[in-house]
C-alpha cells in the first residue's frame, strides 16, 4: 500500500487554510470567504522532490478557531504533522502564535510543525523586516494562497520531513 | 433549542457499518453508502484512512462531529461519525449520521460571526493605522515649526538693528514689506503649531488670574490700528459692568477674541467693525460674559457658516483673502475647549456677527496685577552685567549679541554646549550676573543644566538667575524649567523688547 501521512492545518479563522489546501490541491483561488466548519478532508498524491519517493497526503482542513484550546482532540488523532497558519494582515491571527505553538509541541511533540505567515502579497517585505523579532524565530515560510508562491514548498517540505 | 435538535436529528439518515480491525467493510445498510460491503473503508472518503489505526485498539468510543463527506451523487454530506470497538470479540462499529440540515444552519451563523469579527479586526488596525499616521503629522509639524523659529528670530531681531543704520525713506519702506511679511510668516506657523496641538489633543486651559478691562483694550488697540489702515470705524463697546480681575486662559481669550477681530477686518473693505463685551450674570464665583465682534463687510452664505470654520478652509477657497485660514478653526478649538460655542449670524452683502458667552472665575483672593511700567524704572546705570548665553545657535547668539550690545551695558558670553556651563559660572575672574539658557543643547537639556547650577556650592552661583530661551513652552515644560530651578522663560521667537524686559526684570 501507499506511503499515506495526514497532514493537519490550524489556524485562526479567515487566515487563509482552505484557499491554501485549494491552491495546492486545484490551483484555483477565490476571493469568496466561506466559513468551514468542522473539516473538509482532501487528498493528494504527491512525489518528494529529491527522493523521488511517492506519498499520499490526506489533508485536514479544520474549521478556524481564535483558541487553539478549543479544537476538537478527535480532528487530531493519528496526524503526522500540521500546518499553523497565521494571516500577515491581521495582529490577532498571529498574537499568540509562541502560546500555540507551544500548545501543539506539548501535545504532539514529536511530530514536525510548518509555521506559514499567508497573504504575503498584501504586505511589503519592509512590513516583514520590521516585525522580525515576532516572525523571525517561527516562521518557516510566507506564502500566498492567491499568487501561488511557496504553497508548494509548504506541502513539499512538510512531506519531506514526514517519510 | 431541544425542539431544533429533535427535528434535525429526526430527519437525520443513519448508516451502520460493521468493519474488520482492518478495515474492511463485513457489513452495512445501504442508506447512505450503496454496496460498499467488501470494499474498505478508506475507498468511501480519505476521512476514514485515519481511523484504520484505532481500528486495533480495544473498548474505544469515539465520536466525530461534523466531518464533511461525499455522497455517491457527488453532493457534500455533514456527518457526525461514530466509532466504537469491543472486546476484541465482537468486530468494530461504524456509524455515519447524516446532519447536513442542522450543520447547515451552523455554518451561516459561524459564517456571520467570523466575517464580523474578521472586519471589526480589521477595522481597528485601519483604525490605529491613521492614529499613527495623525500622530506623526503633528510631531512632525510641532519638530519643524520649532526649527523655523531661530531664523525667523534671526530675521526680526536684524531688521530692528538694520533700522537704525540711517536708511533712505525707500529702504524703511522695504524694511517694512519685509517685517510684515516675516511677521506673517511667524504668525502662519504658530497658527499651524496652534493647531497641531489642537488636533492631537494636546491644547489645554490654564486657569490663571488676569486683568480683563487691560486685555480688552489692549486687543482693542491693535485691532484699531489696523482697521484704520484699511479705512474702517472702530467701534468699541466694553459694559461697565464687566469685572476687572477674572480667572481664565488669558492667553486664549486674547486668540479667540484677536482672530475673529483679524477675520472680521480682513473680510471688510467699508463701514465698521463692532466690538462688544458685557457681562450677562455672575453666579457662584462665576461670571458669564458676552462677547460679539461684528463687521459690515462681504458675509457669509449660509451653505458655509459651518465649513469657515474647519482647518484651511479658506486655503481652499479663496487667494483674495491672506491668511493661514486657521484663525476661525483655532478659535472654534479654544472656545469648545471650555464648553462653549461660537455662534454665527451672517447676511451676504451686509455683513457678520460672531458672538460667545464664555465663563470666568471670580475670587476675591485675586489681586491686581502688578503694573507693567517696571522697565522704566530701570537704571540704565554704569554698572555693567556680564550675561551667559547658552546656546549652539549662530543665529540666536548673534540675536542676542546685537540686542545686548546696542544697549552697551552688557557683556555677552557665549557657551555652546551644556557642559561649558559650569566652569564658566564658577570662573571667579568674571562673575556671571545672568544666564541665557537654550533648553535644546547639543549635550544635555537646559533643565539639567540649570539643576547643577543650583546645585553648586557656593551662594553666589546657585543664585545666578537663569531665564530659559526656549519654543517649548506646553505646560508640562513650563513645569520641568520651574523644578529646574530656571526663573523665567522668553518664548523664541523673541523681540528686542520682550528680552531686555526680562533680563532688566531679573537683574534688578
Ligand atoms: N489576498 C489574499 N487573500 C487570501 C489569501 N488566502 C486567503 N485569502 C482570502 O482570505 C479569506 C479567507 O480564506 P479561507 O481560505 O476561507 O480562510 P480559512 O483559514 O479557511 O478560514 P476558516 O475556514 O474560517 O478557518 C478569503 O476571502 C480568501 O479569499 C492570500 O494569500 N491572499
Ligand atoms: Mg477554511
Amino acid at each position: 500500500m501507499k506511503l499515506s501521512k495526514k497532514v493537519v492545518l490550524i489556524g485562526h479563522f479567515g487566515v487563509g487554510k482552505s484557499s491554501l489546501i485549494r491552491r495546492f490541491v486545484e490551483n484555483t483561488f477565490t476571493e469568496d470567504y466561506k466559513v468551514t466548519i468542522g473539516v473538509h478532508i482532501l487528498k493528494k498524491d504527491i512525489q518528494i522532490p529529491e527522493t523521488n519517493k511517492d506519498v499520499t497526503l490526506v489533508i485536514w482542513d479544520l474549521e478556524g478557531n481564535d483558541d487553539i484550546t478549543n479544537t476538537r482532540p478527535s480532528y487530531l488523532i493519528g496526524t503526522h504533522g500540521f500546518i499553523y497558519v497565521f494571516d500577515l494582515t491581521r495582529p490577532n491571527t498571529y498574537k499568540n502564535l509562541e502560546f500555540d505553538l507551544n500548545y501543539i509541541k506539548e501535545r504532539y511533540p514529536n511530530l514536525p510543525v510548518k509555521v506559514i505567515g499567508n497573504k504575503k502579497d498584501l504586505v511589503t517585505n519592509e512590513f516583514i523586516k520590521e516585525n522580525k523579532e515576532i516572525f523571525k524565530q517561527y516562521v518557516d515560510l510566507y506564502t500566498s494562497a492567491k499568487t501561488g508562491k511557496n504553497v508548494e514548498e509548504v506541502f513539499n517540505q512538510l512531506a519531506k520531513s514526514l517519510v | 433549542m431541544l425542539e431544533e435538535y429533535k427535528k434535525n436529528y429526526a430527519q437525520s439518515v443513519n448508516q451502520y457499518l460493521i468493519v474488520d480491525t482492518e478495515g474492511n467493510i463485513k457489513e452495512s445498510d445501504d442508506v447512505i453508502f450503496k454496496k460498499i460491503e467488501g470494499k474498505h473503508i478508506s475507498d468511501i472518503h480519505p476521512f476514514f484512512e485515519s481511523l484504520t489505526a484505532t481500528l486495533t485498539e480495544k473498548n474505544k468510543d469515539l465520536v466525530f462531529s461534523c466531518i464533511h463527506l461525499n455522497d455517491e451523487e457527488g453532493n457534500t454530506i455533514i456527518t457526525d461519525i461514530i466509532v466504537k470497538t469491543f472486546d476484541g470479540k465482537k468486530p468494530p462499529l461504524i456509524v455515519i449520521l447524516d446532519l447536513t440540515v442542522h450543520y447547515n444552519n451552523y455554518q451561516t451563523t459561524a459564517q456571520v460571526r467570523n466575517e464580523s469579527v474578521i472586519n471589526s479586526q480589521i477595522l481597528e488596525l485601519k483604525n490605529e493605522y491613521l492614529k499613527e499616521k495623525e500622530a506623526f503629522k503633528n510631531a512632525f509639524i510641532a519638530n519643524f515649526n520649532h526649527e523655523l523659529r531661530d531664523p525667523i528670530t534671526g530675521i526680526l531681531t536684524f531688521s530692528e538693528i538694520l533700522k537704525k543704520t540711517g536708511l533712505t525713506d525707500e529702504q524703511t519702506n522695504y524694511i517694512k514689506v519685509m517685517d510684515s511679511s516675516t511677521n506673517y510668516l511667524k504668525q502662519l506657523i504658530e497658527d499651524i503649531l496652534d493647531i497641531s496641538k489642537i488636533e492631537s489633543g494636546k491644547a489645554e486651559i490654564i486657569l490663571e488670574p488676569f486683568n480683563l478691562h487691560e486685555l480688552l483694550d489692549e486687543i482693542a488697540q491693535i485691532h484699531k490700528i489696523n482697521s484704520e489702515k484699511k479705512g474702517l470705524e472702530f467701534i468699541t463697546d466694553f459694559n461697565s459692568n464687566l469685572p476687572q480681575i477674572v480667572g481664565g486662559d488669558k492667553m486664549k481669550l486674547r486668540q479667540v477674541l484677536s482672530n475673529l477681530l483679524s477675520n472680521a477686518i480682513k473680510f471688510t473693505e467699508v463701514g465698521s467693525i463692532t466690538f462688544k463685551a458685557s457681562l450677562n450674570q455672575t453666579r457662584a464665583r462665576k461670571a458669564n460674559i458676552h462677547f460679539e465682534i461684528s463687521d459690515t463687510g462681504i458675509g457669509i452664505p449660509e451653505e458655509d457658516q459651518n465649513s469657515i470654520f474647519e482647518s484651511f478652509k479658506q486655503l481652499n477657497h479663496s487667494y483674495k483673502y491672506t491668511g493661514s485660514g486657521l484663525g476661525l478653526a483655532i478659535a472654534k478649538h479654544y472656545v469648545e475647549l471650555t464648553g462653549n460655542k461660537i455662534t454665527v449670524d451672517s447676511t451676504v452683502g451686509k455683513g457678520s456677527t460672531f458672538s460667545t458667552n464664555l465663563n470666568f472665575r471670580i475670587d476675591p483672593s485675586y489681586k491686581l496685577e502688578k503694573s507693567n511700567n517696571e522697565e522704566t524704572s530701570f537704571i540704565e546705570s554704569d554698572k555693567k552685567y556680564n550675561i551667559l548665553l547658552v546656546d549652539d545657535s549662530e543665529i540666536t547668539q548673534l540675536s542676542v549679541l546685537k540686542i545686548l550690545a546696542s544697549k552697551g551695558n552688557y557683556f555677552l558670553d557665549i557657551a555652546t554646549k551644556g557642559e561649558d556651563v559650569i566652569p564658566k559660572v564658577t570662573n571667579y575672574d568674571s562673575p556671571v550676573d545672568l544666564i541665557l539658557l537654550d533648553i535644546k543643547l547639543p549635550d544635555i537639556n537646559g533643565d539639567e543644566v540649570a539643576k547643577l547650577v543650583r546645585k553648586l556650592p557656593e551662594r553666589e552661583h546657585k543664585k545666578i538667575p537663569i531665564i530659559a530661551l526656549t519654543a517649548r513652552v506646553f505646560k508640562d515644560d513650563l513645569k520641568k524649567y520651574k523644578k529646574a530651578g530656571i526663573n523665567d522663560v522668553v518664548k523664541k521667537p523673541f523681540d528686542e523688547d520682550t528680552l531686555l524686559t526680562k533680563i532688566r526684570e531679573h537683574l534688578k
